[in-house]
């Protein structure tokens, strides 16, 4: 028979325990959100106000970086040419996990203005996974830090996992990829 | 020694860490209100490095993690030995104390060291570079540097700081910033070139040449380097306190001496552009090293102190 | 008992035996000449550190020993660089073209070397010192250039020459007797300034330093590679032996500095010391050559031994001895590191080489272990030594030498750093995949010097120990050292407790290090190139012109003293060409002529 004396302690099985570290991981990693700038379109302009002292974006713990591999969120502001895409997808694969992308602009999410050019991609999400969309064209400053107080929400609501789905659909993204830039073989720093 | 004095100075280096990660998110914050900004929390820096601790990180192989090592442990190790007041130290015995000045200088070395072999390891062009302007900035700044601590020690007779401490404690004896106007100057340009701060922060230069050595760091290894800074920081503007300032009787006078010199060295910092290397150079052996020779001649061959 | 005579002899038959044996085969001689030196080594150690040695000779005419602790020291730090790098000759004298003559000449200047250091004479001291000259000259154009060992004789013989002047003096002054100790006891006044002049030319001229140091990048660049560590490690010390007898046993009295209480002799030594250090730096910094950057280091490093004997104090001198065992070791380490680099890939030159570390680690390990002696980084031994001096200088108040000693050693970082950064890490290049780590027998002495490197800035009580036996030898009082610390003028040093603790947050380094997540494992191509599409490792590496910005500013000065020389040659040469002229001419009569006159001229005040 079993003694009711003393309630077993509740053993936390490992899951457990990691998913308990991972909340504690999620608090520094929403208030301390790393910026890698993509800025290939005209959204680019947004953001010098936001970062200075009108938004002031550093009062969230938000700041640009210099590489990929000091950053947590890729920042695409505007259209992507295929070349540009290419580089977008290098270094996003560089990023250390975990990582975000946030999409500006109407143009990643359907092409925008620019939806018939031959050379621009309408749809950013066919190749990697966005996180948040800030919609407009251009977006403006409150609507930038709106995406990214977006973002915190998700990251404390565990709903922004696109970087686990690039690891799991990572056929498809790469299947994506090669249907739209096709293998390309490099001979030096400028030539493909 | 027992292992008390190496519980004492782990105590150190945990607490300069502290110490200086919350004056430095502090520091922020002002710079912020000088920018008419909000500024970020003042526990901002410390949510940085728990986060980059927490990421998961790339390595390029065995000589990159192993430099980090090598760099923190390097650095904590200096940490270890910095007395805070003249009492507060780790590494005492029966009235001698083991906080020789160039242990700082050359244990900071191996930090240094630990951390460019690290960078270079990591086979990226900008960490080189990097590597290479802040081992130029070091050549420019170290040498006024030492000629003024040169100057101290020759006329303090002592090199242990603590001794150098009672020495500018003692009645009589202005501190030494006082006491060599031209050396107190010259400390704080060079405490400038080692913090690398405006306008000698060359070998970051985050536009440039994408933030130098740790250009090829995330997660933990760049929150190990992070912590390193912080450290590093603490040792850096603790000698400038203790060389110059007369050190500190106890621990509050302590903290609003070092609260001032970081302060004042990030309010410089934030109104100056930044030199080239080669003007780095040029500028460290122009104007600082000539001072720091007439301070040197006043001194020991004169002997005029104030 | 061990005979220094029969030793001697013995080298000398151990290089017949082995010049014979290397005819036969390589590999055997080779390995005879490591046990040769072995045998010299050990019974040097088991009964040199006593003074126990035997020095009555049989069998040599003229020749006579005595011994003291200064020559002891230099001798076995010597002998122990010398075995260490015999380690090395089995796998390179195939290369060489003459090299059946070479483990018999390294085994001779052995000779030499232990005959210089242990003689009471000054006539066999010069003996000797011809011998190493001689043999070692002959070790060196086997490398890559003849010219090299045209240099290294050159400025070798303008300081035998220098020096035999001196010791003509000396005799001379002494009433006709070639005696150590009683002619530099006799020296006095006008003939004790002359002849410390000379002598330091003479240690100038075998330490490199300048102004007498063009010889030393030549020789140490092009030298075969096992023997630059030697030239480097051991035989540029012979200068900082002359130096002793120079700057502390004749110490003329010249006028007295009062600020800084230093004869103005001694302080002209040290500013030029100063000029070395300052010099090799600067030049180090710019060469692109891995072992020419570390001969101009040995440049500067003697810079640090000259500057630390002419500050005449017991302090000093035990920074100067500790710096000549400390720098012996980190050199010997570091040009055996690139020694090995340079037998698996065939060069030198920093710009060809990169990503070493992952062919090579122990090798690597090697090289940063001796750097970080060299920069005089605790750790190692080099720091011991730096403190000790940089306590002298300090002390004395020598704030122009202070420049000089500060500058060189946080140069030290800079020069040392660029092979590592070049040659060892950085991108992997692709004609070196097959490279592989040097055979085992090349590791034991890379091992034995890495320790070495290490307990020397650990535990450096018992050597200093020693030390302050020379010191007193020397007649100045030594400096005082418990189990762990040492006491300078004005502060005290634990070395031990300083690997302590760095060992110490290194654990805690290692502890937050491997608590963490695990990293992803990326290929070394897979760097931020602002996601630019790089193929080719050797763009993605930085090794050309390492220091640009600070070499630009400087350029124009760097290349004063190669001019000096070149002009000094270009007159020296047409001397010999007027020379040719009066006298070579293809006239035979006036040849006849000239001879005839230079008979009757020097026969003048004899016979006619």
């Amino acid at each position: 028979m079993l003694s009711t004396k003393f309630t077993p302690k509740t053993k936390l099985t490992k899951a457990e325990i990691d998913r308990k570290w991972w909340e504690v991981g999620d608090y520094f990693r929403r208030n301390s959100l790393w910026l890698l700038m993509y800025c290939t379109g005209c959204c680019a302009i947004e953001l010098p106000p936001s970062m200075t002292s009108a938004y002031d974006m550093e009062r969230l713990g938000m700041g640009p970086m210099a590489t990929p591999r000091q950053a947590d969120i890729l920042l695409v502001s505007g259209y992507l040419s295929l070349k540009t895409l290419r580089r977008l997808i290098y270094t996003y694969e560089q990023m250390s996990e975990p990582k975000y992308v946030v999409a500006l602009g109407s143009c990643p999410i359907n092409g925008g203005i620019y939806h018939d050019s031959h050379a621009v991609i309408n749809q950013l999400d066919q190749y990697v996974p966005v996180d948040v969309y800030v919609a407009g064209c251009m977006p403006n400053p409150e609507s930038v830090l709106n995406g990214f107080v977006d973002l915190m929400e998700g990251i404390k609501n565990k709903t922004m996992n696109g970087w686990k789905r690039y690891h799991e659909h990572y056929e498809w993204y790469k299947e994506n990829q090669k249907n739209s830039l096709g293998e390309v073989i490099v001979h030096d720093e400028f030539h493909q | 020694m027992t292992i008390v004095n190496f519980l004492i100075g782990i105590g150190i280096a945990l607490f300069g860490f502290v110490l200086q990660t919350s004056i430095g998110g502090i520091n922020r914050k002002i710079v912020g209100r000088m920018q008419k900004r909000h500024g970020p929390r003042w526990y901002q820096e410390f949510l940085d490095i728990f986060k980059l601790l927490s990421k998961r990180a790339v390595s390029h192989g065995w000589i990159f993690d192993f430099g980090v090592i090598m760099a923190l442990g390097g650095i904590v190790g200096t940490a270890m030995f910095m007395p805070l007041t003249k009492d507060i130290l780790a590494f005492t015995n029966n009235g001698v104390n083991y906080d020789n000045f160039f242990i700082f200088v050359y244990l900071l070395a191996v930090g240094m060291l630990g951390m460019a072999m690290s960078a270079s390891g990591s086979g990226n062009p900008w960490a080189s570079i990097g590597v290479m302007r802040a081992l130029t900035t070091m050549l420019a700044y170290e040498v006024p540097f030492l000629i003024v601590v040169l100057t101290i020690i020759n006329y303090s007779g002592q090199s242990s700081l603590t001794g150098i401490m009672e020495f500018q404690q003692m009645a009589g004896n202005n501190w030494f910033l006082i006491a060599m106007p031209l050396g107190g100057i010259v400390g704080f340009i060079c405490l400038m070139g080692m913090l690398g701060k405006k306008p000698f922060e060359t070998y970051i230069a985050p536009a440039e040449i994408a933030s130098g050595p740790m250009v090829e760091y995330g997660g933990k290894q760049l929150g190990m380097l992070f912590i390193l800074h912080e450290i590093s920081v603490f040792i850096e503007v603790s000698l400038f306190v203790h060389l110059f300032l007369g050190g500190a009787a106890n621990i509050f006078e302590f903290l609003i001496k070092y609260f001032a010199v970081y302060t004042l060295a990030n309010l410089i910092s934030n109104v100056n552009g930044r030199f080239k290397i080669d003007q780095v150079v040029t500028f460290f052996y122009k104007w600082p090293l000539l001072m720091a020779v007439t301070q040197a001649v006043i001194v020991i061959y004169f002997g005029w102190v104030i | 008992m061990a005979s220094i005579e029969l030793l001697i002899l013995f080298l000398v038959g151990a290089g017949l035996i082995a010049y014979l044996l290397t005819k036969v085969n390589t590999f055997l001689g080779s390995i005879f000449t490591i046990f040769a030196v072995m045998f010299v080594f050990v019974s040097l150690a088991a009964y040199g550190f006593n003074m126990n040695m035997d020095t009555v000779v049989n069998y040599l005419p003229g020749i006579s020993f005595s011994q003291t602790y200064l020559g002891f020291y230099f001798a076995i730090i010597i002998v122990f660089v010398y075995l260490m790098v015999s380690f090395f000759h089995p796998y390179y004298l195939n290369e060489y073209k003459y090299k059946d003559s070479y483990n018999l000449l390294f085994l001779l200047s052995l000779a030499g070397i232990l005959g210089a250091f242990y003689t009471d004479n000054f006539l066999n001291l010069f003996f000797f010192f011809e011998l190493i000259i001689w043999t070692t000259m002959f070790l060196i154009p086997q490398g890559k250039s003849r010219e090299a060992a045209v240099s290294y004789f050159g400025f070798s013989v303008a300081g035998s020459v220098a020096m035999l002047i001196g010791i003509f003096v000396i005799f001379q002054n002494n009433g006709n007797s070639f005696d150590i100790a009683t002619g530099l006891a006799a020296l006095n006044g006008t003939n004790a300034i002359f002849v410390f002049i000379l002598f330091l030319i003479a240690a100038f001229a075998k330490l490199g330093s300048f102004p007498l140091h063009i010889w030393l990048p030549i020789a140490h660049g092009n030298a075969p590679h096992p023997f630059s560590p030697v030239l480097s490690g051991a035989l540029v010390k012979l200068g900082a032996f002359i130096g002793v007898l120079a700057l502390i046993r004749i110490a003329p009295a010249t006028g007295l500095f009062v600020a800084m209480d230093l004869p103005i002799g001694q302080y002209v030594v040290a500013l030029l010391g100063s000029a070395s250090i300052v010099f090799g730096t600067l030049m180090a910094i710019k060469e692109d050559d891995a072992k020419k950057l570390l001969a101009y280091s040995s440049m500067s490093h003697g810079g640090y031994i000259l500057v630390a004997f002419s500050i005449l104090n017991g302090l000093a001198f035990a920074g100067g001895f500790y710096h000549i065992l400390a720098h012996a070791l980190a050199s010997a380490g570091a040009f055996m590191a690139i020694a090995a680099v340079a037998r698996a890939t065939g060069t030198t030159k920093m710009k060809e080489l990169g990503g070493m570390i992952h062919k090579m680690p122990i090798t690597y390990l090697a090289y940063l272990v001796a750097i970080i002696s060299m920069a005089g980084i605790p750790p190692m031994g080099g720091f011991i030594s730096k403190w000790l001096i940089f306590q002298a200088v300090i002390n004395k108040g020598m704030v122009f030498v202070g420049i000089a000693v500060f500058f060189g050693s946080v140069g030290s970082f800079l020069y040392v750093f660029r092979p590592l950064a070049a040659l060892f890490l950085g991108q992997e290049f692709r004609e070196y995949k097959g490279v592989k780590e040097a055979p085992i027998l090349m590791l034991i002495p890379t091992f034995i010097i890495m320790g070495l490197n290490v307990y020397t800035g650990v535990f450096p009580a018992g050597i200093l120990e020693f030390i302050n036996k020379i010191i007193v030898e020397l007649g100045y009082t030594g400096i005082t050292v418990s189990t762990y610390a040492i006491n300078g003028s004005n502060g005290i040093l634990n070395p031990a407790l300083i690997s302590l603790v760095f060992a110490i947050g290194v654990a805690i380094a290692f502890v937050i290090f491997i608590v963490l997540k695990k990293s992803r494992k990326v290929d070394l191509m897979d760097t931020y190139t602002a996601a630019n599409f790089v193929h080719d490792e050797h763009l993605l590496h930085y090794s050309v012109d390492f220091y640009a910005p600070l070499e630009r500013l400087y350029e124009k000065q760097s290349s004063w003293m190669k001019k000096f020389y070149t002009a000094l040659a270009e007159k020296v040469k047409e001397l010999g060409k007027l020379g040719k002229y009066l006298f070579m001419s293809k006239n035979v009569a006036t040849t006849l002529f000239w001879i005839v006159a230079i008979i009757i001229f020097l026969l003048w005040g004899e016979v006619l």
